[in-house]
């Protein structure tokens, strides 16, 4: 292998042909003075312009690019995974595309994943876009899912972000998660700050995102959240579900029988029939959730691992006794 | 096309189920078909479990010196299985495969392996077709519910005549009836899937009626599809739409009874709709629970299940342009470095 580089910059591309030199220029005009390694990885997300030509030109004049090309199109939370993945170094950080990033805040990042920082996400605090559309259900959906995740980020929809790489590289990303990648990393506990960056304006090509997301984005979210703390104990969860089902079931068959005895008349049909119902359902649940145990203890996921990936590891090593030095 | 290749350009598998017509005539007509434009073809035949008859032929084409690559299973395993089988002998960049039955006229296969010079499976349409009205109704309806479900149309699924580039089976793994669905799957993929129009053979005359039951597993066949296609990623989003649908009907019922039996006095006990109103919460609440299980099984092998495929990754000086000839290797390959590199002790 050859040497790692420090920073890898992922960046998707979705048809933004004119974007993608000017992002070069931008992101190398920004990094070289820092004189540290970096490589950049361009992901094609299936464009139909000329994105993926440009970018394959400017890969061959330097090569610290490198372009993942995709089969067609498959999103935005597809294309920084990918990103990711093919990334080598051990700090990541994903931008847009459009331009509305700007790379001179990477330093700053940079900075902050050296002082112990696991994630660090932008901020933009003044944000160039359309108010209604854009600006509002942002910031309705942020609030909502600061409040789910007790992440308290105040926007989680900037693609600037940075990663420690060991930790990033593990976390599972598909669906639409790459709007609250904090929330799902939390599973792992990581540190992370939020800083201001400067957003501009978009100057070519079209926003690819609207309205419609945030409803999607705000049922994945609790999702996720849901199974990402559960994912490790499924059996006591599914067993606290069935709690109450078990709860109204005993009520109601113990209450049927009392009414028998009292009254020394037959057993209600409809009471003690729902009563069985009941029980036996809570039954099902705790299969339910002893299935969940057999899925999670065959899946790659720990929790030590995580643990592992955020920790802060303090040894205080005793003095080595010089061999002979003993009585 | 002929001189770029190496040793195999086309390998053809023959799955040889329970129908199969005069497996040596059949073999004769592909064979010489395919032969006469000088491509280099192999042919694997899977005998999927014990066929007397077939076996017998394929023993006398062997006797004769045909060079054939020829797979017994030792029971009956499905089209699927079979031709999954098959596929792992073969040895060249592009698959036909072909029916134990005739299908379609054996010159037009070539049709077939040309079209994948734009596209990754090239499947055949019988086209004009014979048959009655009875039967191609029977076909549009399969389809266009298909089409419905999953959002790809395609006219001729029934015809197992297809050519393919390897890297389609690499990838996708086939089991059960899915055999018949690989367009589907493979467009869901990501992979190029185009229709050729060919001529049906004049001895592909079904005249039978399907049974019942066959009707009732293609409309299985649908389902399990659509459940591949749309939910496999998101399965909470299917279950739980049901499953908030009969609980708030549930919820409902038993709003209805506890008004009933608090403002009219009518005492539960006596309510069968009570039996209604708790089955219908109890499912609801187990459906959710099912789509929660198939969040959880997703979540904690997401890691080995791709939401995406890559083409190829482009670098430059070193190795420079390496396509992946077969799917994501690459990334594949890399995925594994990456697990060495981040290892936990370090």
């Amino acid at each position: 292998m050859t040497s790692r580089p420090r920073l890898s910059i992922c960046v998707p591309f979705y048809n933004e042909e004119e974007s993608i030199a000017p992002m070069h220029d931008a992101i190398v005009g920004a990094l070289e003075p820092l004189g540290l390694t970096f490589e950049m990885i361009f992901v094609d997300d299936g464009s139909r312009d000329s994105t993926l030509a440009i970018a394959v030109g400017i890969a061959k004049q330097d090569p610290r690019v490198r372009v993942v090309k995709f089969r067609r199109n498959y999103g935005q939370t597809a294309a920084m995974a990918a990103g990711i993945e093919a990334a080598r170094g051990d700090v990541i950080v994903t931008m847009d595309g459009d331009l509305q990033n700007d790379p001179r805040d990477i330093p700053q990042f940079l900075e902050l994943i050296d002082q112990g920082h696991d994630i660090v996400v932008g901020w933009r605090h003044d944000r160039q876009d359309k108010l209604i559309s854009r600006k509002i259900p942002s910031r309705i959906a942020n609030r909502l899912i600061a409040k789910v995740t007790g992440v308290p980020i105040q926007d989680n929809g900037c693609s600037l972000k940075a990663y420690r790489a060991a930790l990033i590289k593990r976390i599972p990303l598909y669906s639409e998660m790459h709007r609250f990648i904090p929330a799902v990393a939390s599973i792992a506990g990581p540190r992370v700050a939020e800083i201001k960056v400067r957003h501009h304006a978009r100057r070519f090509g079209k926003s690819k995102y609207g309205l419609s997301r945030v409803y999607k984005v705000l049922l994945d979210l609790m999702v996720i959240k849901t199974v990402a703390t559960f994912a490790s104990r499924p059996l006591l969860w599914f067993g606290m579900l069935s709690l109450p089902l078990l709860a109204v079931g005993t009520l109601a068959l113990g209450y049927s029988l009392y009414d028998a005895l009292a009254s020394g008349g037959p057993i209600s049909l409809p009471l003690a029939g729902a009563g069985t119902i009941f029980f036996a359902s809570s039954f099902i649940f705790i299969c339910a959730g002893a299935l969940g145990e057999l899925a999670y203890k065959l899946s790659d996921l720990r929790e030590a691992e995580f643990s592992a990936l955020t920790q802060r590891l303090r040894v205080r090593q005793r003095p080595l006794r010089q061999p002979g030095s003993t009585p | 096309m002929t001189e770029h290749f190496e040793a195999t350009d086309i390998s053809a598998i023959i799955p040889i189920g329970g129908r199969h017509d005069d497996i040596t005539a059949l073999y004769r007509e592909y064979q010489s078909a395919l032969a006469a434009t000088g491509v280099n073809v192999e042919f694997i035949l899977v005998l999927d479990g014990p066929r007397p008859e077939a076996s017998e032929q394929i023993e006398s084409l062997l006797r004769q010196g045909e060079k054939l690559t020829v797979i017994e299973l030792t029971r009956s395993f499905g089209d699927s299985t079979a031709l999954m089988t098959g596929f792992q002998k073969a040895t060249a960049p592009t698959i036909v495969t072909l029916p134990a039955y005739h299908q379609v006229e054996a010159g037009e296969i070539l049709k077939l392996v040309r079209a994948l010079d734009s596209a990754d499976l090239a499947i055949s349409h019988r086209w004009p077709r014979t048959g009655n009205r009875w039967e191609s109704m029977r076909r549009g309806a399969f389809h266009g519910l298909l089409g419905r479900v999953t959002g790809q149309r395609y006219r001729d699924l029934g015809c197992s005549v297809r050519a393919f580039r390897r890297r389609v089976l690499e990838e996708i793994s086939l089991y059960g009836d899915q055999q018949r669905f690989l367009p589907v799957l493979a467009n869901r993929q990501g992979f190029r899937v185009v229709e050729v129009d060919v001529r049906q053979s004049p001895r592909d005359r079904f005249t039978g009626h399907y049974p019942a039951r066959e009707y009732m597993r293609r409309l299985l066949d649908v389902f399990s599809v659509f459940f591949l296609v749309r939910f496999t990623k998101r399965p909470l989003r299917f279950f739980g739409t049901i499953g908030a649908s009969v609980f708030g009907l549930g919820a409902l019922l038993t709003l209805w009874l506890v008004v009933d039996r608090v403002f009219l006095d009518h005492p539960l006990a006596d309510r069968p709709a009570l039996l209604l109103s708790s089955l219908l919460i109890v499912l609801g609440l187990q459906l959710f629970a099912l789509g929660l299980l198939g969040e959880l099984i997703i979540f904690t092998h997401a890691r080995d299940m791709k939401d995406y495929q890559v083409d190829r990754v482009l670098e430059f000086p070193a190795k420079a342009a390496q396509a992946a000839p077969s799917g994501p290797i690459g990334v594949v390959a890399r995925n594994d470095e990456l697990r060495a590199n981040s290892s936990l002790t370090s």
